[in-house]
């Protein structure tokens, strides 16, 4: 927010009656419209003062949630150690009689399971990645950071999820979305600054819940938008049938003018914000249908993507929009990709995963390098938790399963001011503790507010009499030195 | 100073341009302009005032080192209480120069300046001078004010005379009283949900041309608080608070009954439950002395909290969880106070210990509900609940029940001599007796005629069967004993030799009776994890069959009767297999008839022993069946077709063979009860009746309707509370158990009140508690003024706003509770106040001087809920339900918004059909994993937890909601069809649908706006009548035959947009 944007905005409101035609026009000109979303002056939704609070590294960001707590074992926190402990008990002195979820809690025996894939070193950080699984992560792989010192105190699905998108294990609080909302506006009146994508996965799925794109305290106008494949793809965004564009427009100007005559009646500046959410409703309703449509992506962009990119809720599908959509000023998307919770039959259930989501995240990363955004597009991938050394039930030849894991797990990062081929924190040779950089959820969360040019500790709400922030008001958070370029 | 008032003007502006709400964050801001206006000028004459002007200062900046948390006070310094903070040298009274914390404040030294850079807090150079001030002028501390009990200020008796008082130190006035049109809308939508009709607003201004306003007046508020429609929208309120829904939250998120208490809470609204019963029946209805089932469901305010089922979950973490939510909520709506923040630490700015919140919390910790709930409905404790209606049909059902047994029972008595008779001819009939050959390879013989201990015994090998799950029930099968099996009834059989092979013959035989309904195994061996693997009897419905199963169902066989077995009436089913492995190799005889085969499966090649054991009622997992049986036998061998006819014996015919000397009681009691059951036409006629009443009342029984109570456990069993380190539940200081107990700031609990809920609920409730009234009356003000006195209604401790009239909010706690807690009572004095009447219109002044209405120098102009929006437009296209209170409706909802989130994306969204699509909208199902999207659009809180102030913003998210929800299509549709068919005249339907809708009629600019859209309208439909047909096909409501389309749609379109008008969406 600079000085001319204040000034303007206060002249605006201090000149009266005069300056409610003249800010409608200026909204209801079409001609208009492109300028308003270049030009930030104008932008209705500016976020506070003072933000970013220095200069940012990324304009916005992607977050690939894996729903459900991939396994870092078997994806990127790999040891070649751990084929020679295959079948045997996990040493009490790695579990040093840890809590373990109510799902394994009674199992007598815990069997250590060494992936069921084949690994291999890749790029000139010579990492491990899954050859089977994650070729195509694989081939970016010196593009991205691994944090595999990730942790978190959650060992259930709804606690963990909740915990990692709010920073809070309860109910209640604001997702890191709208608190980007909040603090750093919105770049696109024509669209909301924070949108949410679900896309199915074939595993056991777990719920998914409104709160893990809400606004918690937050006003609502921060909430994530879900955008939806099937049908209409925000709430309520068509016309009803037998009403066109030509018929709402004609209406609207009408509405328009009636509201207008209020305005001139109470001087109430809220009358005003309502014509303008009108317009805005208005122009949505071309443009998101507009960011939907990939059929003017050219063929070599989808073909990253893969041919799922075809199928409306695909993962990647959605990928694409993704990309579409920060492209055109959206802040922050989040795309939920479902089914990571493999209990039983991880071999079969852990590959289709993969299969879904492989090609299409080493495509994102790619594309936005190529339409030059990955400059300043920040992209994460990960879950709520990870996974266990040990089976739940029984080990067979070719089938395991595992229960959740908080002590350790892997995430990755990519873009924006993030180091390039690089791997941070290390667990033990179970894979079980953190020997090296423990990373908490918070530490995540800081880094990627830092990314995006905030203090974690300056970006807060006062509510219930503490200045609340999606760090937490007590604990420390510190942002991932490590991994910054 | 000019720097804080650009502030203000920018905060208000940003939120004026782009609707930010009213945000807690510019509290401090406006704390700062709140200082300015009342203490006049910063240079004012007035001295400066501690909890008005020091407190917020110090509290903000200070107190997370320097304030009542000990674990975490730096330096040793407290600068919440006066003698430390002097004694610490901080302040040195009347000497700001010789004071450290004047010192520190102005250093322009990093290491020295307070607050610390890094702390993100500053002090403005404003907030330093004030601080000087005070220190100069004494440094007086004052309690803080909401700990002080609340007394009436003599300088003013009513609520406009402390408003006028305010005013008239800016000076600034007040603002005419608003038309009669603008004042009963406001009302009718403060007090009632919904706007007036327009024959109410004519009513009330032939009442004012006759009466005068205020006679007027005050006969309408009358009218408004004795309608249903009151405790509806103050319930509305309420379920923010007491985070109400129907859906259990987490994991799961399941469903769950508890719209029983939102109408006790309706209902307590509506007979103006005095505000302490209404606090004492939610917090501990169930403790009080002979409580009633009302007073317990009251209690269920402290169940609605989020509850998870999740299968990992640890329950004891969960039901800390739970408790800490009681804690947090009960805080928050009673006592104003952030107690929460002392779970885990001493709180940083209350005078709240964390020994003191764990005493808080021992109240709420002896709960009996369980930490792990349950995925499907109430989880214990529970209480019946039965509805009205219910209970008059029980009763009457009751009543019939009784009297068909009288009758039966008199009829008996006087048909014994009919019986005598008819047990002589039978026996002479009979002759001599009859003895039935007994089949060879009997293998298996549950005879079933024990009468109790829960086991059954096979009296070819003497192994018992044990009841594993469900009830006991015996039946009767002419006068023998038999077992029913009520659907979850099975018995397990120890035995491990009953061996069903696939390519050896058997014969299954057994009597039973079927509703017709319920499908399900008779018996089975069967491993149901192991793809089915085994063999049982099976009822399908109305047929009767077997599996035998290697792997279900690619190596598998499977027969059921063509033929239909009788509904309730005992058959006898012989079922024979011979080896074969073909599905004719099964014969079905049902009462020794051969039925034909219906053929399911007919695969079977491997061999079907399995692991599983025996059972009776099901398989080893489920298939439950309901029904009666007896006499189970299974025979090594397929019986030959003439053993199959003379099987099984007649035992009436047997009884009846006996010499009438040699016959037993038992015999003679089966004879009678053959005879009364089979012959005797009038006792039959009387127990069809019995039977009839029985199911019905059965059926009304079957799925009986429960909410979920707050319960303690037994005075043995008490839960011993203690301090958990870092409020982690697997923490406990166990050398540390603490009592329950009230935190020593506040006052203490009442003499005799007992150490349990309902002490709490008494000591809340005491009419010199300084804070139950107050943040009672705060809130009901900010209902009617859109915002509270004290504008932080969660927190009246030293981090929320000081009131902006405290004199005001004090007269009208005392007020309160001397009027016996008498919510009618303050809510009417609140309405009917010239501040409530205010116009709206605000004069550039009063926008200039009082931008955020800070001393009520106008009335709030704001967007109206968004279950009014929806409620309205309902109510005036005259959709509207009239119905109070009843189970969650399931209105218009958007394809997937359930199954897309929940576990296992299965979970469908059912609509409901007629009237249910039309209740208001408080009645809508809410799910809180996945809430009424069109709902949280305007801000409607999820309810996963207590939220007692909501936000209020304007999005085009809304617009859209408005303008295309089929809901709102379809009431634009139905308010068109309503002026079209009232009124012929253009002119005269215009201002029908404006006086419906914002209860004025239409000015000329408006008149020519919407005529001239009107023809627009209408020449677009003419162009395409299609899309008139289609627009008028949105919405299950049938459309008016006799408008012509092309009029109904281009009417429903200039409706959509007078439901669309900023005043129709406002309250003004």
């Amino acid at each position: 927010m600079n000085f001319e944007t204040e000034s303007r905005r206060r002249f605006l409101m201090r000149s009266g009656n005069g300056v409610g035609a003249m800010a409608l026009s200026t909204l209801i000109n079409p001609s208009l419209v492109g300028s308003l979303n270049a030009n930030e002056q104008n932008r209705s939704h500016p976020g506070l003062p003072q933000f970013p609070n220095f200069a940012p590294k990324a304009k916005r960001i992607i977050y690939l949630f894996r729903a459900g707590g991939p396994s870092h074992i078997d994806t990127f926190d790999y040891k070649p150690e751990m084929r020679k402990f295959h079948g045997e008990e996990l040493p009490d002195s790695i579990r040093q009689g840890q809590r373990l979820t109510g799902m394994t809690s009674g199992q007598k025996s815990f069997p250590c399971v060494a992936p069921m894939f084949q690994f291999e070193k890749f790029g000139e950080h010579q990492t491990w990645v899954n050859k089977d699984l994650l070729p195509n992560t694989a081939s970016i792989v010196d593009k991205i950071s691994i944090v595999k010192s990730m942790y978190t105190e959650a060992v259930n699905h709804d606690p963990a999820i909740t915990y990692i998108n709010t920073g809070v294990q309860q109910q209640g609080k604001p997702t890191l979305g709208s608190w980007l909302s909040y603090g750093l506006g919105s770049e696109n009146d024509n669209m909301p600054a924070y949108i949410v994508m679900i896309s199915r996965g074939r595993g056991q799925l777990q719920a998914l819940y409104d709160r893990l794109w809400g606004s918690g305290f937050l006003p609502s106008k921060h909430q994530g938008v879900k955008l939806r494949s099937n049908g209409e793809p925000v709430l309520y965004l068509n016309n009803p049938p037998g009403i066109d564009r030509v018929g709402r427009r004609r209406m609207l100007d009408s509405l328009n003018e009636l509201n207008q005559g209020t305005y001139d009646k109470f001087s109430d500046p809220e009358t005003q914000a309502r014509i303008s959410q009108f317009e805005m409703a208005f122009r949505m309703q071309t443009e998101v249908p507009g960011l939907m449509d990939i059929s003017q992506e050219p063929q070599h962009v989808k073909d990253l993507y893969g041919p799922e990119v075809e199928k409306p809720g695909s993962f990647a599908r959605n990928c694409l929009l993704a990309r579409r959509m920060v492209a055109k000023g959206v802040r922050y998307v989040q795309l939920f990709h479902r089914g990571w919770d493999q209990h039983g039959s991880l071999p079969v259930k852990l590959t289709q995963q993969c299969q879904d989501i492989d090609r299409p995240a080493a495509a994102l990363i790619r594309d936005l390098e190529q339409q030059g955004m990955l400059d300043d597009t920040l992209v994460v991938w990960g879950g709520e938790f990870g996974r266990t050394i040990y089976s739940q039930g029984k080990l067979t030849k070719d089938d395991h399963g595992r229960d959740h894991h908080g002590r350790c797990f892997s995430m990755w990062m990519a873009g924006a001011g993030i180091k390039r081929g690089y791997e941070y924190g290390a667990t033990d040779e179970h894979s079980y503790n953190i020997t090296e950089n423990p990373t908490h959820i918070r530490d995540l969360n800081a880094t990627i507010l830092h990314q995006l040019g905030i203090d974690h500790k300056k970006l807060t709400f006062k509510f219930q009499g503490l200045d609340q922030r999606l760090t937490g008001v007590e604990e420390e958070a510190h942002v991932i030195k490590g991994i910054l370029a | 100073m000019n720097l804080e008032l650009t502030d203000i003007s920018w905060a208000h502006h940003a939120r004026t341009l782009i609707a930010f709400p009213a945000l807690p964050k510019q509290a401090a801001t406006l704390v700062v302009l709140l200082g300015l206006l009342f203490s006049g000028n910063l240079v004012a004459d007035d001295k400066l005032d501690f909890n008005r002007d020091i407190r917020p200062i110090l509290s903000d900046n200070c107190f997370l080192c320097h304030g009542p948390a000990a674990s975490t006070r730096a330096a040793e310094l407290r600068l919440d209480k006066r003698e430390p903070a002097i004694a610490a040298n901080a302040i040195k009274p009347g000497n700001p120069s010789e004071s450290d914390l004047v010192d520190r404040i102005f250093s322009d030294d990093p290491d020295s300046i307070m607050p610390p850079p890094d702390s993100n807090k500053k002090l403005t150079s404003r907030q330093k001078e004030i601080l000087k001030r005070w220190i100069k002028e004494g440094a007086e501390y004052q309690q803080h004010w909401s700990f002080v009990s609340p007394e009436r200020q003599p300088e003013a008796s009513s609520i406009d005379q402390f408003v006028a008082k305010k005013l008239s130190t800016v000076p600034l006035n007040g603002t005419p009283p608003a038309q009669p049109e603008t004042l009963i809308r406001r009302v009718t939508f403060d007090l009632n949900g919904i706007p007036p009709t327009p024959a109410e607003v004519q009513q009330f201004k032939n009442d004012i041309g006759g009466r005068g306003i205020d006679a007027a007046y005050q006969t309408l508020v009358d009218r408004l608080l004795a309608r249903n429609a009151y405790g509806e929208r103050m319930a509305l309120a309420w379920l923010d608070a007491a985070r109400y829904g129907d859906s259990s939250v987490m994991h799961a998120d399941g469903p769950r009954d508890m719209w029983p208490w939102r109408d006790w809470v309706i209902n307590a609204y509506n007979t103006n439950m005095p505000f302490d019963q209404f606090t004492i029946e939610q917090l501990a209805g169930d403790l009080l002395p002979n409580a009633t089932v009302e007073q317990k469901i009251a209690s269920g305010f402290n169940r609605n909290h989020a509850t998870s089922d999740e299968g990992g979950a640890f329950a004891e973490e969960l039901r800390v969880e739970y408790v800490v939510d009681r804690v947090k909520t009960t805080s928050t709506v009673w006592l104003g106070l952030t107690m929460e923040c002392s779970q885990c630490h001493d709180h940083k700015y209350d005078p709240i210990s964390q020994e003191e919140y764990y005493q808080f919390f021992a109240y709420f910790n002896n709960t009996t509900d369980p930490g792990m709930q349950t995925r499907n409905g109430n989880q214990s404790p529970t209480v019946r609940v039965i509805p009205t209606e219910l209970r008059t049909q029980l009763d009457s059902l009751q009543l019939s029940i009784e009297a068909a047994k009288k009758k039966l029972a008199e009829r008996k008595d006087a048909a014994e001599p009919e019986f005598l008779t008819w047990v002589d001819q039978a026996s002479q009939k009979v002759g001599v007796k009859i003895k039935n050959a007994e089949p060879t390879g009997l293998t298996q013989w549950y005879p079933l005629d024990e009468t109790t201990g829960n086991k059954l015994t096979n009296s070819v090998s003497g192994a018992i069967a044990n009841k594993e799950k469900g009830k006991w029930q015996n039946a009767d099968r002419s006068g023998t004993k038999a077992l029913d099996l009520n659907g979850k009834t099975q018995f397990i059989s120890n035995e491990k030799t009953i061996e069903i092979k696939n390519d050896q013959p058997f014969s299954f035989a057994a009597w039973i009776k079927t509703d017709g309904k319920s499908s399900g195994a008779v018996f089975s061996r069967m491993d149901v994890p192991q793809a089915y693997r085994g063999y049982d009897m099976w009822v399908q419905g109305r047929s009767i069959g077997t599996h035998v199963v290697n792997t279900w169902p690619s190596n598998a066989l499977k027969a059921i009767s063509v033929d239909q077995l009788k509904i309730n009436t005992w058959q006898h089913v012989i079922i024979t297999y011979d080896g074969s492995q073909k599905a004719k190799g099964v014969k079905i005889h049902i009462d020794g008839k051969l039925s034909d085969n219906a053929v399911e499966a007919d695969t079977l090649d491997g061999a079907t022993e399995t692991t599983a054991a025996f059972k009776i009622g099901s398989r080893s997992q489920g298939a439950n069946w309901r029904g009666g049986v007896d006499d189970i036998r299974i025979y090594d061998r397929a019986l030959s077709t003439k053993e199959i006819n003379s099987f099984p014996g007649n035992p009436i015919e047997h009884i009846l063979s006996i010499p009438p000397n040699e016959r037993q009681a038992a015999q003679i009691n089966a004879l009678k009860q053959h005879f009364f059951s089979t012959v005797d036409q009038d006792s039959m006629t009387i127990a069809s009746q019995l039977a009839e009443a029985n199911s019905k009342q059965q059926a009304l029984n079957a799925k009986p309707l429960t909410t979920m109570v707050m319960q303690d456990n037994p005075a043995d069993k008490m839960r011993t509370t203690y301090i958990l380190e870092r409020g982690q539940y697997d923490s406990p200081q166990e050398e540390k158990p603490v009592n329950a107990g009230v935190p020593a700031a506040l006052p203490p609990l009442p003499e005799l009140a007992p150490t349990n809920r309902l002490g709490l609920a008494q000591w809340l409730t005491q009419p010199e508690h300084p804070l139950t009234a107050r943040v009672a009356v705060n809130r009901y003000w900010m209902m009617l003024f859109g915002q509270g006195l004290v504008r932080t209604p969660g927190d009246f401790g030293a981090q929320g706003m000081p009131p902006t009239h405290p004199e005001l909010l004090d007269w009208l706690a005392v007020e309160f509770v001397e009027s016996g807690w008498d919510v009618k009572h303050l809510l009417k004095l609140m309405v009917t106040s010239g501040t409530y009447r205010q116009s709206s219109r605000r004069s550039s002044l009063q926008q200039q001087q009082d931008p955020e209405n800070l001393l009520l120098s106008y009335s709030p102009r704001f967007r109206l809920q968004g279950e009014f929006i929806r409620d309205q437009a309902l109510f005036v296209s005259g959709l509207l339900t009239d119905q109070t209170g009843g189970a969650s409706v399931k209105p218009y909802q958007p394809p997937n918004i359930w199954n897309e989130v929940s576990l296992n994306g299965g979970l469908r969204y059912r609509q409901d059909k007629g009237k249910n699509l039309y209740r208001k909208s408080m009645y809508t199902y809410w799910k809180r994993s996945a809430p009424m999207p069109n709902m949280m659009i305007f801000d409607s809180p999820s309810r996963e937890k207590c939220v007692i102030q909501r936000a209020r913003t304007n999005t085009p998210l809304q617009a859209l909601v408005t303008l295309n929800d089929p809901q709102f299509v379809e009431a634009a549709r139905k308010l068109a069809e309503r002026i079209l068919t009232e009124s012929a005249e253009t002119s005269t339907r215009i201002d029908s649908a404006y006086q419906l809708c914002t209860s004025r009629k239409a000015n000329s600019r408006e008149h020519v706006v919407i005529k001239n859209l009107l023809e627009d309208e209408r020449r677009r439909f003419t162009e395409s009548p299609e899309n008139a047909k289609q627009f008028l096909a949105v919405g299950e409501s049938p459309k008016s035959a006799s408008i012509s389309e092309i009029d109904l749609a281009a009417w429903s379109v200039i409706c959509q947009m007078i439901l669309n008008l900023d005043e129709t969406l406002t309250r003004n």
